[in-house]
């Protein structure tokens, strides 16, 4: 059987495959399902300073092939989180590599959460989501701004040790800019790709269909734009890279670690098949074996040119 | 919790856009479902619609049957419905908070609009009381499961907004005179009717438990696109999953 272990920098998985920040709440919920210890890593949904109650429903929309969803980043605020029984405190018990991802709407906000979770045991990482309106500067998101982007993660670099990962938001025109600044910053590592902007509109009402008005595409209808950008990311940065977007099974992970990625994240597919992560980890490995691939990382980036 | 591959028994239509599913899933079936628990079912075929379909679960035979009592409303519950038997399709459950059954001395009230009879079936089956089945429709012909009701020895009070059958107004119409100490009210249906109960009892500060239905994602708490509003017990109120904390509620603890 092939070696699944995966090395991100100081960071030792004991598989490249994670799930998605958001689609697998605080880990708890699946729990009951199958021991979370078999995941490389569990990453929550996203931790903010305060409790943030999220948006209005309708939350989310069914599309061809994925979901659009403007949930709010609704969590119990970072307090709750690390206090809570059924956040941090299960996640250690669970012996599960915890990302825990983060982000506020200043950079302040970023910077404090990051200062306290940095003074927690159990965690294996940091996850930054930056594809959130930073609201001292006009709402624009954190991560479609070079500067801005560059600035939130050299402020939360000054105050943790923990490895950081970078979320880079996939509504850029240049992301391989991007990925430089936040590795000039001090990112460790980067994630991608958070999800595609978009909306839906119910004819008949003539009304967008999401509260919001606007959302965020992902599942398998945008795996094609997400393996391109962590191809263009890993031509541009020498730091590990988590791949996602739309991945349901092994030959999805396998293109994105062709592409580049060091491990990969499993989110949306875990709405139609909880057991999708699980499913992804077994069928890499029968991938590498029918290739007789020694270990899981022989595949990171082995793009053939055509 | 857990999924399993079930194959259908049959699969046939009940009335109108109604129609009942059989399923064999013993797994599901060992895991004590409970009135208002939910399945998630993967419905097979539909390769482009990534999300499970939430029903309640309606009946459970023996030890190893599920039924599943829906109405054809969209492209997913169409294709479900040409389903032929010996099609498996991946079921995930039981899910959410379920009713709490009346105790001995209470006489259930079942306030049902949609599918809310089939949801409610195993409160009516598991009750020590006989009690009474309140059901509202559009018409006459989306009226189901009354026979079911009746052999556990029910009363039916119908109502039907354009008056073929029954009283005609809203089921709600019909449940004043059960707010009282002596009924349990328990409620489901579209979620307009769940409201209109909630000001109802909470008006007269009588009791109820309500299903409530939202659309959803994961159905296992992990994503928050299923929620609604709850108090929170200082006067506010904060969001709850659907699939979670609910689908049931006491009324008393939903916010207007
Ligand atoms: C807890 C719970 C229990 C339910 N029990 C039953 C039942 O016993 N019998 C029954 O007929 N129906 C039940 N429903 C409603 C049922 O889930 C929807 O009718 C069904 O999902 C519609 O799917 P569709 O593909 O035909 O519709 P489409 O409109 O094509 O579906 C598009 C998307 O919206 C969702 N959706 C649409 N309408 C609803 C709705 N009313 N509720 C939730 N999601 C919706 C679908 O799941 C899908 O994700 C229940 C819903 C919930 C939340
Ligand atoms: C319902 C939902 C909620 C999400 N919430 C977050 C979040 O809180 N933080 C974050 O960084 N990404 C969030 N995401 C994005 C996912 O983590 C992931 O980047 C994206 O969905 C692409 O992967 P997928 O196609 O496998 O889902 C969310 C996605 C969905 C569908
Ligand atoms: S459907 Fe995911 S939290 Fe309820």
């Amino acid at each position: 059987m092939a070696d699944f272990k995966t090395e991100l920098g100081k960071v030792t998985l004991k598989n490249p495959v994670m799930t998605a920040s958001g689609t697998f709440g605080y880990g708890y919920e699946y729990a009951e399902l199958y021991p979370l210890d078999k995941l490389g890593a569990v990453v929550v949904k996203g931790i903010s300073l305060d409790p943030v109650s999220g948006n209005p429903m309708p939350r989310h929309a069914e599309i061809t092939s994925g979901v659009i969803n403007a949930v709010g980043l609704q969590n119990p605020g970072v307090e709750e989180f690390i206090n809570g029984e059924k956040y941090l405190p299960f996640l250690r018990k669970s012996n599960a590599a915890a990302v825990i991802n983060i982000w506020g709407k200043t950079i302040n906000e970023y910077v404090e959460v990051a200062e306290i979770l940095n003074e927690q045991n159990g965690i294996t990482a940091l996850e930054i989501n930056i594809s959130c309106p930073n609201i001292k500067e006009g709402g624009i998101a954190f991560g479609t701004d070079l500067k801005m982007a560059n600035k939130v993660v050299s402020e939360i670099r000054k105050v943790t040790t923990l490895p950081l990962v970078t979320k880079l938001s996939p509504n850029v025109t240049r992301i391989a800019d991007f990925a430089k600044t936040v590795v000039d910053a001090g990112s460790d590592m980067i994630s991608l790709i958070n999800t595609l902007t978009g909306m839906v509109i119910d004819i008949e009402t003539r009304k967008p269909v999401l509260a919001n008005k606007i959302g965020g595409v992902s599942g398998p209808a945008v795996k094609p734009v997400a393996v391109k950008l962590v191809h263009e990311v890993y031509n541009a940065v020498d730091v590990p890279i988590i791949g996602m977007g739309g991945i349901q099974n092994g030959s999805d992970a396998i293109e994105f670690m062709l592409a580049g990625a060091d491990a990969v994240a499993v989110g949306t597919a875990v709405f139609s098949d909880p057991y999708a992560p699980l499913k992804v980890i077994e069928e890499i490995g029968q991938y590498l074996d029918r290739h007789n691939i020694k270990s899981v990382k022989d595949i990171v980036g082995r793009l053939e040119s055509v | 919790m857990l999924t399993e591959n079930a194959e259908i028994i049959s699969n046939t239509k009940l009335k109108d856009e109604y129609y009942k599913v059989t399923f064999r899933a013993s797994d599901i079936v060992s895991e004590n479902i409970l009135a208002g628990h939910f399945v998630h079912v993967k419905i097979s075929g539909l390769e482009e619609k990534i999300l499970r379909r939430p029903f309640s679960v309606f009946n459970v035979v023996k030890s190893d049957v599920l039924e599943i009592v829906y109405k054809v409303v969209g492209a997913g519950t169409k294709h479900f419905s040409s389903l032929e038997p010996g099609v498996k399709c991946n079921i995930l459950g039981p899910l959410g908070n379920p009713y709490t059954y009346p105790v001995n001395s209470e006489i259930p009230v079942l306030v049902a609009g949609g599918y809310g009879s089939a949801a409610m079936y195993l409160i009516a089956k598991n009750s020590c009381n006989p009690g009474i089945l309140l059901i509202g429709a559009r018409n006459s012909k989306e009226l189901i499961l009354i026979e079911e009701y009746r052999q556990l020895g029910f009363k039916i009070k119908i109502a039907t907004d354009d008056g073929s059958s029954g009283h005609k107004g809203l089921v709600t119409d019909l449940m004043e005179k059960y707010c009282k100490n002596q009924y349990k009210i328990y409620g489901c249906g579209p979620n307009p009717m769940m409201y209109t109960m909630v000001r109802m009892l909470n008006s007269r500060s009588v009791a109820g438990e309500l299903s409530l239905d939202h659309a959803m994602c994961c159905g296992v708490g992990g994503c928050y696109t299923c929620v609604v509003k709850v108090k929170d017990g200082r006067g506010g109120w904060k969001y709850s999953r659907t699939c979670k904390e609910g689908p049931v509620f006491k009324s008393s603890e939903i916010y207007i």
